[in-house]
């Protein structure tokens, strides 16, 4: 028990962050999604939704690609196999230690 | 060590909100993208045009005789109307966000259905099929009987309930809880009125269409009066 509860220690602070969870989760539930959708799903705020998704950019957890669909600009992301890796990994750790 | 690890775990569940460790991050993802999906109101109007054409089939089959080329017509329309448009409106919502929505909803590409999730949707429309196709043997035995307003109560009461419930399971938001009341006591009312079964079922549908469909109206046209998000 406490080795599993030792191994929160060692969690990965990047997606730790409630928010970033939140995007992360989402991303992962769905092939892509665009700012918007991810805006108006996770509540966040446009600034706040821009530095987080940076930071997981930075991290290599998630892609970040503009596009247009018609006139409309889109900033399209999706969770890299990195991402993926991590967020399974801590699901387990949470859920082993929660437990 | 032990001790800090133990209040880096309450930490955790003081800093980080119930709704993030509470529970798995798919079950996070699902909830956040439910509520993105019936923030424009298209799957209501959806669900509420289904509901009134199915409640338009029944009262057809309770205008015309059973037997006649209406009737028959009416039953053939429910077979493969209910379906085309069950799936089809799945595919015109998708369309008509990525058309005209796209600006106030985002765009968002769902994962593929796989096998398994496929596999699941057919034993529950199996499931439902034996039901019906039970519950109606139940009601044509019933017809020939005494007991055949009881049969046709508890073909109304039990749709009512069911419905409902699933409504509210499913919906999860609190329209969707209003709702699926309002469907189970209509159900409960239309089994004790002594209505016939398929007056009764078209009463059922078209109310639950009618709830639904100005239910989505209101909530689409909400969405489309807030002022457009700067963007990113």
């Amino acid at each position: 028990m406490s080795a599993k509860i030792q191994q929160l220690a060692e969690i990965d602070r990047v997606i730790h962050e409630p928010a970033r969870l939140m995007i992360v989760a989402l991303l992962a539930a769905v092939v892509e999604a665009d700012f918007q959708y991810l805006r108006n799903a996770t509540g966040l705020t446009q600034g706040n939704l821009s530095t987080h998704l940076s930071r997981l950019e930075e991290a290599g957890y998630i892609a970040i690609e503009k596009s247009f669909r018609g006139k409309y600009p889109l900033t399209i992301c999706r969770l890299t196999e990195r991402g993926r890796e991590v967020l399974d990994n801590y699901r387990k750790v949470i859920k082993a230690a929660l437990r | 060590m032990v001790c800090s690890t133990n209040l880096f775990v309450e930490l955790i569940m003081t800093h980080s909100s119930s709704l993030l460790h509470q529970e798995d991050p798919n079950a996070i993802a699902k909830r956040l993208m439910q509520k993105a999906h019936t923030r424009d109101g298209l799957p209501e109007i959806a669900v509420g045009i289904t509901f009134l054409v199915l409640a338009g089939l029944c009262w057809l089959q309770e205008i015309f005789k059973h037997g006649t080329n209406g009737y028959q017509a009416a039953s053939l329309g429910m077979v493969l109307l209910f379906p085309a448009l069950a799936f089809g409106t799945q595919w015109a919502i998708k369309h008509v966000r990525r058309r005209f929505l796209i600006k106030k909803v985002g765009y968002v590409e769902a994962k593929p259905v796989n096998r398994k999730q496929r596999g699941i949707v057919f034993v529950i429309a199996a499931a439902v099929a034996a039901a019906v196709t039970i519950a109606t043997y139940i009601f044509i035995r019933g017809s020939h009987s005494s007991t055949a307003f009881s049969a046709t109560g508890w073909l109304l009461a039990g749709t009512g309930i069911i419905g409902g419930a699933g409504a509210a399971f499913l919906g999860r938001l609190p329209r969707y809880v209003v709702g699926g009341v309002i469907m189970a006591a209509t159900g409960i009312y239309l089994a004790f009125s002594g209505v016939s079964l398929n007056a009764g079922f078209a009463i059922l549908y078209g109310l639950i269409g009618l709830l639904s469909l100005i239910s989505g109206c209101v909530v689409l046209l909400l969405l489309v009066r807030q002022p457009a998000q700067e963007g990113e």
